[in-house]
């Protein structure tokens, strides 16, 4: 390769390289602005200010769901499994997504009031990047519940 | 090595023996996506929890994933061409960025109707992904204006080149943007070899299929366009004469 060749080669190199490391940086500065949403666990730590308007996401604890018969209220607590944050929305201000229910990762808009809870403008449903067809997902269920049956039958057997 | 690399530069050769591989790419692009769209539409099972929905991720994926092969193919041709001067490299940036727009657009169309049914929203302003995603589009489109913009061809060349090396640290934003931050947009999906588990081979085989076939798609319409660039930009030529004149 030419002198003239290599030095512009190098240049090229440095300069893509340098810029990088400044983007880099700068996302890495900026990333609890980049981040979507808090979690339970952030918001009990009081990481958001009361009354500011965030985005909180989790998972939608199981038996913890909510409807009113009367109007279209719905209450529902929000985990990540160390921390819980009450969440209420009414479905008056647009429905539940069809992937929204119990264990179910959500993420939804609005602000903690007075009273802990988070009163939700909007709630979306997030899905994981596990596909399944449903006789997949009942078999892994069955092998599941089958071991954990499994497990207790034999430490039973063990105590007596 | 430097022979083979010399010749191809040379546009008379790349037309010629271009010409010899389309018949072949265009047999197998058919037969790809004709087999993977009839199976993505009739046989993929649905998802336990999305159902039938799910299925767009056979082409949301594919253009996607293809989306983020233009800048790092631009940036190789752009330093090609800055280091080099060579002519093809940089016909073959050129004409590489529309249908890169081309794909950004289809990932960010395909995903907002996925989204609609399953995130209940079309867009989202504050998920990294979705956002650098577009800002891949833009740049994109950045780049055509900036060719567009400089008189001097060798000039806007320069230019465009340099663009498209910086446009790569946007691809690894974009693909890194569901690892690094929070997102609604969920991570890529570890493939299962075997069968049984989440991602298994009802999956992903047929996903594979229709990645093979796009990526055939884009080196199809890339050389289309680039052949078109050769016969403009070297129209007084003798063997290009010939060419015209045969036909």
């Amino acid at each position: 390769m030419k002198a003239h060749r290599r030095n512009r080669l190098g240049l090229i190199l440095f300069i893509s390289l340098g810029l990088s490391v400044t983007i880099g940086l700068t996302l890495y500065a900026l990333s609890q602005n980049i981040n979507m949403f808090f979690t339970p666990t952030q918001v009990a730590q009081g990481e958001v200010k009361p009354g500011q308007a965030f985005r909180i996401g989790g998972m939608v604890k199981e038996g913890s769901l909510m409807r009113n018969e009367s109007d279209l209220a719905v209450k529902f607590t929000t985990t990540d499994f160390i921390s819980d944050v009450p969440i209420a929305y009414n479905e008056s201000l647009g429905i539940l997504p069809d992937l929204f229910r119990e264990g179910q990762g959500i993420v939804a808009e609005g602000s903690v009031d007075s009273f802990g809870v988070f009163q939700a403008t909007k709630v979306l449903a997030k899905h994981d990047e596990n596909y399944m067809s449903p006789e997949v997902k009942a078999a892994m269920d069955a092998a599941k519940l089958l071991q954990a049956e499994g497990s207790s039958f034999s430490n039973k057997g063990y105590v007596e | 090595m430097w022979v083979w690399f010399a010749k191809l530069g040379s546009p008379k050769w790349f037309y010629e023996i271009s010409g010899r591989w389309l018949p072949w790419m265009a047999g197998a692009m058919i037969l790809t996506i004709g087999f993977a769209t009839v199976w993505a539409l009739l046989f993929l099972p649905p998802d336990y929890q999305q159902g039938y929905t799910s299925r767009i991720l056979v082409v949301h994926v594919a253009v996607a994933g293809t989306s983020l092969a233009f800048f790092p193919l631009m940036a190789v041709a752009g330093s090609i061409t800055l280091i080099w001067k060579m002519k093809l490299a940089d016909m073959v940036a050129k004409n590489a960025a529309p249908i890169g727009a081309w794909f950004s657009f289809l990932t960010l169309a395909t995903g907002s109707l996925w989204g609609s049914v399953t995130w209940g929203t079309w867009w989202e302003w504050s998920d990294s992904r979705l956002v650098s995603m577009l800002f891949q589009f833009f740049l994109l489109i950045g780049v055509i204006s900036l060719r567009s913009a400089l008189d001097d061809r060798d000039q806007s060349a320069r230019a465009c080149a340099l663009l498209a090396i910086l446009g790569c640290i946007n691809v690894v934003v974009i693909k890194y943007s569901v690892e690094w931050w929070n997102t609604l947009h969920q991570s890529a999906s570890p493939v299962t070899i075997g069968g049984g588990g989440a991602n298994g081979p009802e999956f992903w085989v047929v996903t594979l299929l229709m990645i093979l076939g796009v990526y055939l798609f884009m080196g199809i319409s890339l050389i289309l366009a680039t052949r078109n660039e050769i016969l403009e930009r070297e129209r007084n030529a003798v063997w290009v004469q010939e060419i015209v004149d045969g036909s």
